[in-house]
């Protein structure tokens, strides 16, 4: 049996305050400042959402008021969602302050789904939040629930009788746009119950389009359970997981990393029996004040030597906060794929190749997890004749290295600089090197220089300016191998030759140095 | 940048010339001067070029990296290194911990760092790990580096003119270094010794050149002043 619950919550932090102070909340609009929230004395006061600022204020002189940061919000949601996660691994957000949990085959955990709804009411009280909560079959119905009731504690419409439930209930929680709602009500339509019987043909008749008058019907079908709603998680659940509840709330480093040691050896035990290995385990850290610290590893390949994963956490466990005490570990594995499983040569005089790329990529993943992302990387080889792109730096996954497609043209320098550098040339003679020029403020005296080596440009990949702007196409280079009189040597090249009619004179820049 | 080291010219039996660079243990290299850079890279690459093939792990910190850039692959083909990883690190407590690291994995054939400055514990850690391990280590240094070292050598390597072109004088030749032995722990009697190099890319030998084959003489001074006026 599939069911739903879902969670309301006002997002708005800001608007928790105990003290009975009219508060409302309002944001820019064309009608100039809108009231979009309020809280409970201002409603005592009928400042509803809609109202203008300056209708409120004149309603209550000592109104307080804040414009509302959605952005904030949102983040406050998300980080709801993820703390929720606890109680079921699959949330979703519903608008912009409202959460869903998908509970099916998670109450029974709790002790039936009223029983996790009481849980889930204490745990969001006492990080004091309102909210309302209401249990049902779909998401329409679940939604329209817990915000269209007031009377009972957790409003539960069983599946299969959403059609009594909701007949009452006002059509504002139907999520229909503003336009449709004020549409309905001027045809006397303010109760969900009102739509059951009119036909629907008649209806669409009455909007100004067919689009307006099927989302009428999608979403009704939707809280009716008539039309399937596709559950869009606010995270893809992980492939694997493991969790483990704390009974006594830990706040030492030591409890959450032999957590963590439990966690990983489970996690890597069902991963093996699946014939599996992960490339990212994620550890999160649900606190018992709300709020979740998560960090996550990466590997090159699809690991899961439980030694291995408690090595690459091992730096970055110590990021966690325990604050007033962690109560529930969760370790996630995903981007899971099948590992190539062998057996070990026994010494490494047998070793088939010339190097263990089980040994390289572990190394890998250890530098990774302490320096970060991007740190271990191979070279490449790519199809091109440009000095500066024959080369590509790329992540390490345990590939092996290519050889390069083209032969060598030209000598090649021990050093690239990491970025090619404009040099003065003092004298320099129409085709051939420079005889003196200055290269990081002194001046090299050219005794011998060999080339040039003319590259082309690669003209393929150059797209002519749009008709009416300027620009050049790529230049010809020609490279220099030169020597000065201290003996040091330069690859220095001339960007473009003189007279071709490409921009400015040609210039002299540095590209590498020789042994 | 000039050394008044005497000239050795090791005799043909002279089999302990690199004095275990890159076979064993832990070898310093440093500029003899800023921008001695490729000099010393491609010592090195010289020196390694007949090693048993293998991973080799090549660590760079970040500041040295933008200075004076990266080793393209094409520098390393038909070498030692089957396989080259770099790893970029933010400073040298991070270099000196991945070289640690790379040494422990027992993936590498050899460790190269380049690090702009390792202390006598640091070296003396990496001695100890390379020993265990039976890793070679290399650590690149720049011209600042100095004082105490527990590596097994350290060389201070400068570029020399080039030797001349057969082909055609205007143009450099084979490359030539001179690699001072400035610290030896293993042959303490070799330490202060000059070795004028060329590295033959087509015959890939390393061989000690005399240090007047090509270039001017170094100045001396008039061995007593003229007193006597001339005309």
């Amino acid at each position: 049996m599939d069911r739903l619950r879902r969670a309301r919550r006002s997002a708005r932090s800001t608007t928790r305050s105990v003290k009975p102070t009219p508060f409302v909340l309002y944001e820019k609009s064309a009608h100039g400042l809108v009231v979009i929230a309020a809280n409970a004395p201002a409603r005592a006061a009928r400042i509803e959402t809609g109202l203008r600022l300056t209708d409120a204020k004149a309603t209550l002189p000592n109104i307080l008021s804040e414009e509302i940061d959605r952005a904030a919000d949102m983040k406050a949601l998300t980080a709801l969602a993820g703390w929720l996660v606890r109680f079921s691994p699959l949330v979703a957000f519903d608008g912009e302050d409202g959460l869903v949990l998908e509970t099916t085959g998670c109450d029974h955990l709790f002790g039936g789904e009223v029983a996790m709804a009481a849980q889930l009411s204490r745990h969001l009280a006492q990080v004091s939040y309102t909210h309302r909560i209401a249990i049902a079959g779909t998401l329409g119905a679940a939604h329209a629930l817990a915000r269209g009731t007031s009377t009972a504690e957790y409003p539960t419409l069983p599946s299969g009788e959403e059609r009594c439930g909701l007949a009452n209930l006002p059509m504002a929680t139907l999520r229909l746009s503003p336009e449709a709602l004020t549409l309905l009500r001027r045809f006397g339509l303010t109760r969900i119950g009102q739509l059951y019987d009119i036909d629907r043909k008649a209806l669409t008749r009455r909007f100004h389009s067919r689009e307006a008058a099927n989302a009428v019907c999608l979403r009704l079908d939707q809280a009716l359970g008539r039309r399937v709603e596709p559950f869009v998680p606010f995270r893809p659940p992980p492939e694997h997981a493991e969790r483990l509840p704390c009974p006594e709330p830990l706040t030492s480093l030591e409890g959450i990393s032999d957590g963590l040691k439990q966690l990983t050896e489970k996690l890597c035990a069902s991963l093996s029996a699946a014939g599996l290995g992960a490339q990212n385990f994620t550890f999160r850290a649900f606190h018992s004040d709300g709020g979740v610290s998560a960090v996550s590893a990466n590997a090159a390949r699809p690991a899961r030597a439980p030694e291995h994963v408690l090595r690459l956490f091992r730096e970055k466990i110590a990021r966690i906060d325990p604050g007033f005490g962690i109560d529930l570990l969760l370790l996630e594995a995903a981007r899971t794929g099948p590992m190539e499983a062998g057996s070990r040569p026994l010494s490494g005089d047998f070793a088939g190749g010339e190097f263990d790329v089980e040994a390289l990529t572990v190394l890998a993943d250890r530098i990774t997890a302490r320096l970060g992302e991007g740190t271990v990387t191979l070279v490449t080889p790519e199809d091109s004749h440009l000095p500066h792109k024959a080369e590509r730096q790329v992540d390490y996954i345990g590939q092996s290295p290519g050889t390069s497609p083209r032969p060598r043209t030209g000598p090649r320098p021990v050093r690239m600089l990491a970025q090619p550098e404009r040099v003065s040339v003092m004298a320099q003679v129409p085709d051939g090197p420079p005889l003196q020029f200055i290269w990081r403020r002194h001046l090299r005296r050219v005794v011998r220089a060999d080339g040039p080596e003319r590259i082309a440009p690669e003209w393929w990949t150059y797209l002519p300016p749009a008709p009416g702007e300027r620009g050049n196409p790529p230049r010809t280079r020609d490279y220099y191998r030169i020597e000065d009189s201290e003996g040091r040597r330069y690859w220095v090249f001339r960007d473009g030759l003189y007279g071709d009619d490409r921009g400015t004179a040609p210039e002299w820049i540095v590209q590498g140095l020789f042994e | 940048m000039k050394h008044d080291a005497a000239i050795h010219v090791p005799s043909v039996g002279a089999a302990d010339f690199p004095f275990g660079l890159g076979k064993s243990g832990l070898h310093e290299l440093a500029e003899a001067s800023y921008g001695d850079s490729p000099a010393m890279t491609g010592f090195l690459l010289a020196a390694m070029r007949k090693q048993a093939k293998g991973a080799w792990i090549w660590i760079r910190q970040a500041s040295i990296f933008r200075d004076i850039g990266e080793v393209p692959e094409a520098a390393l083909a038909g070498g030692s290194a089957s396989l080259r990883l770099n790893v970029q690190a933010r400073n040298a407590r991070e270099a000196l911990w991945a070289t640690e690291e790379a040494i422990l994995s027992g993936a590498a054939s050899l460790v190269i760092a380049e690090i702009e400055g390792a202390d006598f514990t640091a070296t003396r850690r990496l001695t100890l790990a390379s020993s265990r391990h039976g890793v070679p280590v290399v650590l690149m240094l720049p011209y600042t580096c100095e004082g105490a070292t527990a590596a097994v050598t350290r060389w201070r390597v400068g570029p020399r003119p080039s030797s001349s072109n057969r082909f055609d004088k205007h143009a450099p030749g084979h490359p030539r270094w001179r690699a001072v032995l400035e610290r030896c722990r293993t042959t303490p009697a070799s330490t202060g010794k000059a070795f004028d190099l060329e590295w033959n890319d087509e015959t890939l030998s390393l061989s000690v050149v005399a240090g007047l084959a090509d270039g001017p003489a170094a100045p001396r001074p008039a061995l007593r002043p003229l007193h006597h006026k001339i005309g």
